[in-house]
């Protein structure tokens, strides 16, 4: 599992908590000792339910040390949410912190799924240390759900073969060295504050320091957390690089070695403000999806002047440009496009997901023939360098996470009165992108209160709707299908809904 | 201007940008913003837009202290402390 034979410290920066190689191994042991006395065995799902912490990744490698595969959750969640999720992966336990939402809970009873305490099993006597390598390569070791917990969940698989391909490619493209005091303010729930910010550089023997995810808090102290750190790489995205140019002072020390920036489009005068803030040079848009472990490409291509859509040379994956999106043309099998022409982007990569949870149906629709579709619209220049022109994948980047719009549709339509309705993404100041909905919806402004706290009981904060359109119907395709993009322009002419004025009114 | 005036202004901005659902017209004046659910975290750099442009506070040098901008009472501290 390590790259470097141990682990590196962790820190959490805010609290001024730390553990040394030592206590990690301690704290590692005693929640393994715990979950073997609640009989765990290999194989085992385990949802947990909290992240950004330390404890976070002792029960990381616990999990895998007792042959077992992780599900890390976002926390934001809603109780119906994760029922619906907990049916879908069927975990065995749940591990949480602290006292748990009692919706929450028994919604996790319903579902039987046992809860352990992160800090009780943390303090259970353990005989001696495990050698942290009790796994097969090809088993399980991480699902990610990306989408459909309203509904449909999609959930990442990755075994242990496939991280590590991520992790040791990552090692061949980028080495270590920069990565000696790592800097963590994404959420630890997703591919690539996961899998590449912190366990790519902690598995390899760096340090990390951990924050809470998405935080203005920590946006507008990053200047001072890093020069009290000496910390020399992070990773983040856009939206959280706004504020922090803004707020934040610079740091002094100059300590920073390299950073990186993605899960958001990068424009080429927003890295002009990193590279003066940050006070290094380097600074790299990464490109990374969770089906290939996210970092799968970056501009990690000597000096360079930021331009808008580069992205940079592949790490560890092939990457080829083809006409036809489907997966029946992939990369062989049709036309690649010459350079500078956009196309599809496909690519190739040994740290390839070994497939959507339970669902091959859904696999069979991103890959063919080893080669994953990504959804990307981008093109390649003469010297192979990678520049994105857009994106044909179903989603919402609300400043880095990613809303799902047919998540939202099948929560909205469940709601009595709804005729019909349509999900879409809206141009947003501070997220780049935000969620509109667009409602056939029966009835007066109090059923639009009523539907208002119907989404709230079902959607997390991130993915409610900041404007809604009521509309007689909603246009669809000679083949009845929603054309998204058509409904978002057709809602960007006519006048949102005064959500304050009608919730207001109803209280 | 006097602090009941500002308190208005300040209010009257965060209302364009508050959670929809958000109860801005009942919070005491010491809640904080982020935590009591009234806007989202990285929405403040619509709070320090609004102090920049309205009150001329330039925040580039120094930073920005994340207490000063906590609660309602809290920037209207900063704001007199500036325009003093």
């Amino acid at each position: 599992m390590f790259l470097q034979r141990t682990t590196g410290e962790l820190a959490e920066p805010l609290t001024g908590r730390r553990w040394d190689r030592e206590t990690v191994l301690r704290q590692v042991s005693s929640r393994v000792a715990h979950l073997q006395k609640r009989g765990m065995k290999s194989g085992d799902l385990v949802f947990v339910h909290y992240g950004n912490r330390i404890e976070f990744f002792a029960d990381l490698l616990a999990i895998w040390n007792c042959g077992g595969c992780a599900v890390p959750i976002d926390a934001r969640l809603t109780p119906f949410e994760i029922e619906t999720l907990a049916g879908a992966a069927n975990p065995r336990f749940s591990i949480h912190i602290g006292e748990l939402d009692p919706a929450l809970a028994g919604a996790l009873a319903n579902a039987g799924v046992e809860l352990v305490d992160s800090i009780e099993a943390g303090k259970t006597p353990h005989a001696s240390l495990p050698p942290l390598s009790n796994f097969e390569l090809d088993q399980d070791a991480l699902i990610l759900f990306t989408s459909g917990s309203t509904g449909d969940p999609k959930g990442v698989v990755h075994t242990h073969r496939s991280l590590r391909a991520r992790w040791i490619t990552l090692q061949q493209s980028l080495g270590v060295e920069k990565y000696r005091r790592t800097l963590c303010l994404l959420p630890t729930h997703f591919g690539h504050g996961l899998i590449c910010n912190c366990l790519y550089p902690w598995l390899s023997g760096c340090d990390l320091f951990v924050l809470p995810a998405f935080s203005a808090d920590v946006a507008m102290r990053l200047g001072r957390i890093l020069d009290e750190h000496d910390i020399t790489f992070m990773s983040s995205v856009p939206s959280v690089w706004r504020l922090a140019l803004k707020a934040a002072r610079p740091p002094e020390r100059g300590s920073l070695e390299r950073v990186f920036c993605g899960s958001a489009p990068l424009t080429a005068h927003l890295w002009g403000q990193i590279r003066e803030w940050t006070g290094t040079r380097d600074v790299c848009n990464s490109y990374g999806i969770t089906e290939t472990g996210s970092w799968v490409a970056g501009t990690t291509v000597g000096d360079f002047e930021p331009e808008d859509g580069l992205v940079g040379v592949p790490w560890g994956s092939v990457i080829q440009i083809m006409k036809e999106g489907g997966t029946e043309y992939p990369p062989g099998f049709g036309e690649e496009c010459p350079a500078d022409t956009p196309g599809y982007v496909w690519l190739n990569t040994p740290a390839l997901m070994k497939g959507y949870l339970g669902r091959e149906d859904l696999t069979r629709q991103v890959v063919s023939q080893g080669w994953f579709m990504t959804g990307d619209i981008g093109a390649k220049d003469e010297r192979g360098w990678l520049y994105l022109r857009g994106r044909e994948r179903d989603e919402i980047n609300k400043g880095g996470t990613k809303v799902y719009p047919s998540d939202i549709d099948a929560v909205a339509e469940r709601f009595p009165g709804v005729n019909d309705v349509c999900c879409f993404a809206v141009e947003d100041a501070l997220y780049g992108q935000n969620v509109g909905l667009a409602v056939a919806l029966e009835g007066d402004d109090a059923q639009v209160r009523e539907l208002y706290g119907w989404l709230k009981r079902h959607l997390a904060d991130h993915q409610m709707p900041m404007r809604m359109h009521r509309v007689t119907e909603i246009p669809r395709t000679s083949r009845g299908k929603i054309n998204r993009a058509e409904v978002a322009k057709s809602c960007a002419n006519s006048e949102p809904l005064d959500l304050r004025s009608i919730l207001r009114s109803g209280s | 201007m006097s602090r009941s005036l500002h308190q208005k202004e300040l209010i009257e901005f965060l209302h364009s940008i508050q959670r929809p659902d958000a109860p801005l017209g009942e919070i005491d004046e010491h809640a904080h913003l982020v935590d009591s659910g009234l806007i989202d975290s990285l929405a403040m750099i619509e709070i320090i837009g609004f102090l920049e442009s309205r009150h001329g506070i330039d925040f580039a040098e120094t930073g920005v202290d994340p207490d000063e901008l906590g609660s309602v009472s809290h920037i209207l501290d900063l704001i007199e402390a500036h325009s003093g």
